[in-house]
């Protein structure tokens, strides 16, 4: 069993969650009696070796479980594939994951390019560690979900003003739906990114203050890129909470995820490429990948 | 021959005469009865929908099925009919072409509307009746198996059943389910009595509206109407209010300008709170002012826009035509495969069976010579005595099966049976 498991590599299920998007993108170019079957068995078999690979992360580092940038990247997309197997049980006449797949490998690309040892850690400050980690991971996953909403939203809109009817395989969500998805997520992505910068402030002032981990300053680039995207989130917020009674409200609301998700993508680049402090133990000063 | 049908449809008989010739459930029953009775020992299902009447009978060997003639008067006979008036107009068909027809019919190639999905439901309760009066078998099981499987293909592997053809479905399914995602927390304005209304209200209600307004320049007219659609009347004073309440509009007034200008609906915008609003036009000439449709939130679709949605629809399932006809093709030759092969059954038992003898009467021969071998050894012994029988016979068995593909195997029956001296 123990060999099963840490034989399983990012490369199984990032595989399976590839030939789940090729069975989505084919849909609209011919049918086929399998596919559905096909597809759900590479998109749940991914999901499955996804949850494996965490669970023997988590069960065999010597870190807090799930700690590193590479852990982080991976948590994000594995709930966004759960969201997607989950979509596509409860609603299997709708087409989504064609939209949410690409995120998921954007997500596992991003691992792969991250650091994997985690950061370095005190029981002083775990609790605050976990709680900055956990609200960030949400605001990540809120951000991505509401961009593909508000992308399939202007798709679906686009259709209905040509007035055309819906494309064989490629059948979306209503307006209705996805609209409400849009502006929600909007909320919870600027509230839980807000938090996660609020938490990491707390636990930079207690490394500072008890010496356990180099203080990031504030012109650090996690501090920069963190900063401005929180700033974003919550101004998307409030347009989109200040257009609510307005009837062109749902569009403004795709455009802004659109836009928000760019931002986050940016400083998850910005992230992985740059230098920072965050997250490094006392001592010299050195190169490291950041966390996002 | 071991298959036959005659029937007819709307394309070959007239309408009088086709609901003359329409059999009702009971009196279906009652057909496949008689026909029990008068044809022992072959099979029969009858088939009668609003647009055909067919009648599939089969039998093999020394019950083969009644020449078409004699279906044709049975038909006539069973419904009061002159069989000369049916003759002319229904058509006959054996073996193969009968399959194909079935499969045909029961995916929707042979319907009026192409790829209608009811009649796969028809062709059940066909065979359904005909098990409960017995007059199925191998033959029409196997055969109306294969053609339910044939339209499970089609549907599934083509898209000849989605697209919708009628204004209504289209109006409902197409377009206001891609705004809105219920319907049970809408409101539902019509407005007018066009004749539209009342098919598009049917979907709507499937779809879980229940919330229905009908307003009327007569006011005992919209009453009536009310009553008639299942909703509440409202007074046609009161437009700009209901049009502000409402989140999907079905018009179909008979009126010669328009009844919503920009105005009057810039007025009910105001009271709208930015709610999205469907508005299903299917007035001619038109009940809204088509710069409503530019509006934001507001998806205004004519009569003219859901007519070309049709159309396009109509295009689509004409293009998946030939994926159809091929499943259909595909699952025909293998039917009759099988059916071919199922006339190899007693010749290929024969054959098996003085194998077998003649390897039973040498393993017997061999342990009388042999009276030392202990039961596990002798256990080996017939195992590979079975092993080696299976083996021969592996090759003209197979040889059988590849030549049952292309019609019934006589000539390799014929020359197994000279060489293995197989007698009847």
């Amino acid at each position: 069993m123990t060999v099963f498991l840490s034989g399983i590599s990012v490369v199984c299920f990032a595989a399976s969650y590839l030939v789940a998007l090729g069975c989505e993108a084919s849909r609209p170019f011919f049918r086929s009696g399998v596919r559905g079957a096909v597809l759900l068995g590479f998109a749940a078999a991914g999901f499955f070796a996804h949850t494996l690979f965490l669970g023997w992360r988590a069960a065999t580092e010597q870190a807090v479980p799930l700690s590193s940038p590479f852990d982080w990247y991976l948590l994000a997309s594995w709930l966004l594939a759960g969201g997607y197997l989950w979509l596509m049980l409860a609603n299997p006449r709708t087409q989504v994951g064609l939209f949410l797949l690409p995120v998921v490998l954007g997500l596992i690309g991003a691992a792969q390019l991250s650091s994997r040892a985690p950061f370095p850690q005190s029981p002083a400050t775990q609790v605050w560690g976990v709680i900055h980690g956990s609200f960030n991971l949400a605001a990540s996953v809120a951000v991505a979900g509401g961009a593909v909403a508000g992308l399939m939203w202007l798709i679906q809109a686009a259709r209905l003003t040509r007035k055309r009817a819906p494309v064989q395989g490629l059948r979306l969500p209503s307006l209705e739906l996805l609209a409400t998805t849009s502006r929600r997520t909007a909320q919870v992505a600027a509230w839980t990114a807000a938090a996660g910068f609020a938490s990491g402030l707390v636990l930079n002032a207690v490394n500072r203050r008890r010496g356990l981990l180099e203080t990031v300053p504030w012109n650090d680039p996690v501090v920069l890129r963190m900063g401005l995207l929180v700033a974003w989130l919550v101004v998307a917020a409030i347009i989109a909470r200040s257009l609510a009674r307005r009837p062109d409200a749902a569009r403004t609301i795709a455009w802004l995820s659109l836009v928000s998700f760019l931002v986050l993508t940016g400083s998850i680049l910005w992230g992985v490429l740059g230098p920072t402090r965050h997250g490094v133990p006392p001592g010299p000063v050195t190169a490291h990948e950041a966390a996002p | 021959m071991t298959l036959a049908f005659v029937g007819g449809t709307h394309r070959t008989v007239p309408l009088p005469l086709r609901e003359r010739l329409a059999f009702s459930a009971e009196q279906a029953a009652e057909a496949l009865e008689r026909f029990r009775l008068r044809f022992p020992g072959r099979e029969a299902v009858l088939l009668s929908t609003c647009n055909r009447v067919e009648l599939y009978a089969a039998g093999e060997e020394a019950a083969t099925p009644p020449p078409a003639e004699q279906l044709v008067s049975f038909l006539a006979e069973c419904r009061g009919i002159d069989a000369s008036l049916l003759a002319p107009v229904l058509a006959r068909e054996s073996d193969e072409a009968v399959v194909r027809h079935l499969f045909s019919v029961a995916s929707g190639l042979d319907s009026m509307v192409l790829g209608e999905p009811q009649i796969v439901s028809q062709v059940k309760q066909a065979w359904a009746l005909a098990q409960r009066t017995e007059t199925t078998g191998p033959l029409t099981g196997g055969m109306f198996q294969a053609a339910l499987r044939t339209a499970k293909r089609v549907a599934s592997e083509t898209a000849l059943g989605r697209e919708r053809l009628s204004i209504p479905s289209v109006a409902v399914a197409d377009f206001a389910r891609g705004v809105f995602e219920t319907f049970d927390d809408k409101r539902v304005l019509v407005i007018g009595a066009g004749k539209m209304a009342h098919e598009t209200l049917r979907y709507l209600r499937e779809a879980g509206a229940s919330d229905i307004v009908v307003v009327n320049r007569t006011a005992d007219r919209a009453d009536r109407l009310a009553g008639r659609l299942g909703g509440r009347p409202g007074r046609f004073a009161d437009l700009v209010t209901e049009l502000a309440a409402a989140d999907l509009v079905v018009s179909t007034t008979g009126a010669s300008e328009p009844v919503v200008t920009t105005d009057l609906f810039a007025r009910a915008e105001l009271d709208r709170g930015g709610r999205p609003l469907v508005v299903l036009d299917l007035a001619l000439p038109r009940d809204f002012d088509p710069a409503i449709g530019t509006r934001p939130g507001v998806w205004l679709y004519s009569i003219d826009d859901l007519g070309a949605a049709c159309e396009a629809n109509r295009r689509r399932r004409q293009r998946e035509l030939p994926a159809a006809v091929a499943i259909v093709d595909e699952e025909t030759r293998r039917f009759m495969g099988d059916l071919h092969h199922r006339t190899t059954a007693p010749v290929i038992e024969r054959l098996r069976a003085g194998w077998t003898e003649t390897g039973d009467a040498e393993l017997e021969r061999l342990f009388r010579r042999l009276p030392g071998l202990d039961e596990s050894t002798r256990a080996e012994i017939r195992q590979a005595f079975e092993r080696y029988t299976a083996k021969m016979l592996h090759s003209p068995l197979t040889s059988l099966r590849n030549e049952s593909r292309s019609g019934p195997p006589h000539g390799l029956l014929e020359a197994l049976k000279r060489l293995f001296d197989l007698k009847e």
